[in-house]
């Protein structure tokens, strides 16, 4: 829930200010009070000045005639710039960030920082590489002959985007900014009430390298509470922008669809769960049990089961005696990942209900660690009805991973998988079942560069294609 | 010597029951609550583990209660596979994790369907209520036989005092809304009956098809196919053209009750329901050409809870009562929950809910995990609410609810002493919109309808 109340209090507690980042210029002001949905923290934003926000259609793109390989260097400077301990905005923003933000000041900031790793040359030259069969498209207008003889030029043109970023990984607004400059878009993010803050200074960084860039000239971030039909009702418009990009389900994209017509489009990047499947190779000694449940617990804890692509169920194939051996392998290194991360946050009431019923089920669901936020294993027979979140891993035993192929769904991004040599079994049927993805397990973390996502490669489905048909060439 | 629950029990029968000032009732209430907890904490499973965690051993203060009240949710955690697949032992197994008394003696051989298991049970004294079952699990409320009993009684008594219509036994009752058949409802049906119907008149009943738990579930289990990838499109087609039915079958029913109403215009009326099923009937009435003029100006009104999310006008109450012809004395609203086991009936004079001495009102802040400052001795506060009903038998009495509410220790305008509610109740999940947007999600998003 985000209050609106106009005219700040001057007697009112010290609020945090989120100042907006329009086309090079900060702009500062506490007009607006909101608050960040997580944990109900008061931040001040200015009122969105839309004209400055909003460039005109009859303006080309800054971007459009920028090569593909000065923005990659552009990007790659900011990298830099983004991690040097000088970084004044970054120091900044991370103090702000730390009133706003659901995880702990030691998280997000890594998280951050580690997403600055995305703004490396070699890797932002394969994400544009594998996107297009001919990045040429994105610099100029490649020609084309048919088998006719028909001649015409074909241009990746450059989109206007809206971005909807997540709350939950502060590492989505540095890709989303490097797509978005890569794709030579002009684009709006809207900032989350959790992270008002980590967008604009990674913008600010990039207008004092130089403030007058393209790139710079094609950026603005502001925050609104999502579904506020008073600014929403303006800024999707067809006339302003082809694109939304938004990410997340139920409201988030609700908020969004009443809006989509004829020019104004949705690239979705979908809710997720992730899942892993461990074959009964993985209980074969002590030494695999432990190896196989670290392995797990990396893929549980990333982003401290807030990433889209964390292991929430765990299909493990054997018996009951040996899974739960597993179990409380698995549940241990958890607890141990969940302590160094310095994140206790408690489990939200109706979670901690749920769990507790299982746990007073016990000859049904065995359970390993507290309803404490510290780490938890259930294990069941079927997947819980709850979302595992906050450090929760709910083991479903099976008899044969064949057993677990029918909970992979629409839903399903990551499969962590192990013993590795029998993916190729399954892989074929993960498809069916709606899966996006299957790696290693303890490798759902990493993902080879220029690999699509969620199903898509995301810059192919941002730009617009335009046509210069010119003729039979006489 | 009469124990402290006793005592508190007893005043369901003084008239002066609402005039007891929070201060002079408090001690009591403690060690009223001290005796629940020591006769309940090693026979509820849940409220042992939830003793352990906080460390309570014995209520000296109200304080102590806040960790052990129970929210809607603990009520609803049983495994939903559990109802997918009819696994009536282990549903019942489940129950017992939230009932004080063991679940015995019950058959489960060859149960059909979840009701014909919440008869079984009822046939040995365990009687389920369910409640917001139409997005979700439904919550299996258990109550015992002591608590029917409390509740025909106190049903009765709650609507006496706030709208001045004495047990007579001479009015036609109308029902407009349709009403969940869960054995609560039941009884309550039945006392109210008894209390004010005409004997030779009976009763209408809305004109719907019984909602059971069964029919209700029965979207749980449908939502659970679809996201399961398990339902056929056939299934889906049977499942919406049973709704679109069923839609029907609703439109219809206010047409039939306002005509029912029409015809029985000259009679001594009690019309019931919820705000947003009234004000339809109601409507349907003017529609057709009538209003006050053409009721019996002595009519009541008995409504049960605020608006429950429906969208009317502002001036609903007035158009409802200036077509049924009810008097502004003899205007009634009740503030309770499916949770509790006895109602807060507003007063006239002041239009505030009263607390009876046998409910522990407690204002917690918004993540109910904490008591907001309060003086017994005075004073408005504004927060979750939250009770304990020490009437309840067949279950923990403490529960947590999802409203928010105003709660004064001063007097009311119409005299009582005792704490008292503004009628401004609102549920926390209306007033916050949602701005929370994340990539982690799951396969709910994926399920269009089924609502």
């Amino acid at each position: 829930m985000t209050e609106i109340i106009q005219k700040l209090d001057a007697n009112a507690e010290p609020i945090v200010s989120a100042p907006f980042f329009l086309r090079g210029e900060l702009v500062e002001g506490n007009d607006i009070v909101q608050k960040s949905r997580d944990l109900g923290v008061t931040f001040a934003t200015p009122n969105i000045p839309y004209d400055k926000a909003i460039p005109k259609r009859t303006e080309v793109p800054p971007l459009l005639n920028v090569p593909v390989s000065e923005i990659i260097d552009f990007l790659v400077e900011t990298g830099q710039r983004l991690v040097a301990p000088d970084n004044e905005y970054v120091h900044e923003c991370f103090d702000r960030m730390a009133s706003t933000h659901i995880l702990p000041r030691s998280v997000f900031e890594t998280v951050g920082k580690h997403a600055v790793a995305y703004l490396d040359k070699r890797i932002l030259e394969a994400e544009v590489e594998q996107s297009f069969r001919d990045p040429g498209a994105l610099d100029g207008w490649v020609p084309k002959e048919d088998f006719t003889g028909r001649k015409s030029f074909v241009r990746a043109y450059a989109p206007r985007l809206i971005h909807v970023l997540p709350g939950n990984s502060p590492g989505v607004a540095v890709k989303s900014i490097a797509q978005g400059a890569l794709v030579k878009a002009v684009n709006l993010f809207k900032m989350s009430s959790a992270d008002p803050f980590y967008t604009v200074a990674i913008l600010r960084t990039m207008a004092q390298i130089d403030p007058e860039h393209p790139i710079v000239k094609s950026m603005s971030a502001v925050y609104w509470r999502g579904g506020d039909a008073a600014v929403e009702n303006v800024l999707y418009r067809p006339q302003y922008f082809d694109k939304i990009v938004a990410w997340g389900g139920g409201d988030a994209i609700n908020n969004v669809i009443k809006y989509l017509g004829p020019g104004f489009q949705l690239v979705s990047f979908d809710p997720k769960t992730s899942i892993s499947m461990v074959g009964r190779e993985a209980l074969a000694s002590e030494e695999i049990m432990e190896e196989t449940a670290s392995r797990c617990a990396a893929d549980l804890m990333m982003l401290n089961q807030e990433a889209c692509a964390a292991s929430r169920y765990q299909f493990v194939e054997g018996p009951q005696d040996l899974v739960d051996k597993w179990c409380a392998k698995f549940q241990r290194n958890i607890a141990e990942r969940a302590a160094a991360s310095g994140d206790v946050r408690p489990l939200s009431g109706d979670l901690r209900d749920e769990v507790e019923a299982l746990m007073m089920m016990d000859d049904e669901y065995g359970t390993w660690g507290k309803a404490d936020g510290k780490g938890l294993v259930i294990r069941s027979e079927e997947p819980v009805d709850f979302h595992p979140i906050n450090k929760i891993g709910n083991v479903v035993r099976v008899d044969s991973l064949d057993d677990a192929v029918k909970y992979v769904n629409v839903a399903t991004q990551t499969i962590g998988f192990y013993p590795s040599e029998r993916m190729a079994d399954y892989r074929d049927r993960l498809g069916a079942g709606g899966a996006q993805r299957v790696c290693p397990l303890g490798e759902a973390g990493p993902s080879t560069v220029g690999n699509p996502w969620d199903g898509m490669y995301p810059l192919h489905r941002f730009v617009n294609w335009m046509v210069n048909e010119d003729g039979m060439g006489e | 010597m009469t124990s402290a629950l006793e005592t508190l029990l007893g005043y369901a029968q003084d008239p002066q029951r609402f005039n007891y000032t929070a201060a002079e009732l408090r001690d009591l209430q403690v060690q009223a609550l001290n005796e629940r907890f020591q006769d309940r904490k090693d026979k509820i499973r849940l409220l042992r583990h939830r003793a352990e965690e906080a460390g309570i051993e014995e209520i000296t203060s109200v304080e102590d209660m806040v960790p052990l009240l129970f929210p809607h949710t603990a009520y609803k955690s049983y495994p939903e596979s559990f109802l997918m697949e009819e696994k009536w032992d282990r549903l019942t197994k489940w129950l017992g994790t939230v009932s004080p008394y063991p679940i015995e003696g019950v058959d489960l051989e060859g149960i059909t369907d979840i009701d014909d298991w919440i008869a079984r049970l009822a046939a040995k004294g365990y009687y389920i209520s369910c409640s917001s079952g139409t997005t979700g699990k439904s919550a299996m409320l258990i109550a015992s036989q002591k608590d029917m009993d409390w509740s025909k009684i106190d049903t009765v008594q709650v609507f006496s005092w706030g709208s001045g219509v004495k047990p007579e036994a001479n009015r036609y009752m109308v029902g407009c809304a349709p009403v969940a058949t869960v054995p609560k409802n039941q009884t309550i049906a039945e006392a109210q009956k008894a209390a004010f119907s005409h004997p030779e008149l009976g009763r209408w009943n809305y004109p719907v098809p019984p909602i059971t738990v069964g029919s209700l579930t029965k979207m749980v289990v449908m939502r659970k196919k679809m996201a399961d990838g398990t339902a056929s499109p056939q299934e889906i087609a049977d499942f919406e053209a049973t709704s679109a039915d069923r839609q029907k079958v609703l439109d219809d029913a206010i047409e039939l009750t306002a005509q029912h109403i029409i015809e029985n215009r000259d009679k001594l009326l009690m019309v019931s329901g919820l705000w947003s099923g009234l004000y339809a009937v109601a409507k349907a009435v003017r529609d057709k050409g009538y209003s006050a003029k053409d009721f019996n100006p002595d009519n009541c009104i008995y409504v049960g809870g605020g608006l429950k999310r429906a969208q009317l006008p502002a001036d609903y109450k007035e158009f409802v009562h200036e077509t049924f012809n009810i008097r502004p004395e003899q205007d009634f609203q009740n503030y309770s929950m499916q949770e509790l086991n006895s109602g807060m009936p507003k007063c006239r004079e002041g239009n505030r809910y009263h607390v009876p001495p046998w409910i522990v009102p407690m204002i917690l802040d918004k993540e109910g995990d904490a008591l907001v400052p309060y003086d017994v001795n005075g004073g408005e506060i504004e927060g979750r609410a939250a009770f304990f009903d020490l009437s309840l038998d067949g279950r923990w009495g403490g529960v947590i609810s999802g409203d928010r509410i105003s709660l004064d220790y001063s007097p009311c305008a119409c005299g009582n002493k005792g704490p008292s509610v503004r009628d401004n109740i609102a549920r926390y999940a209306d007033l916050e919109g949602d701005d929370k947007i994340g990539c982690a999600g799951t396969i709910d998003a994926y399920v269009r309808g089924v609502a």
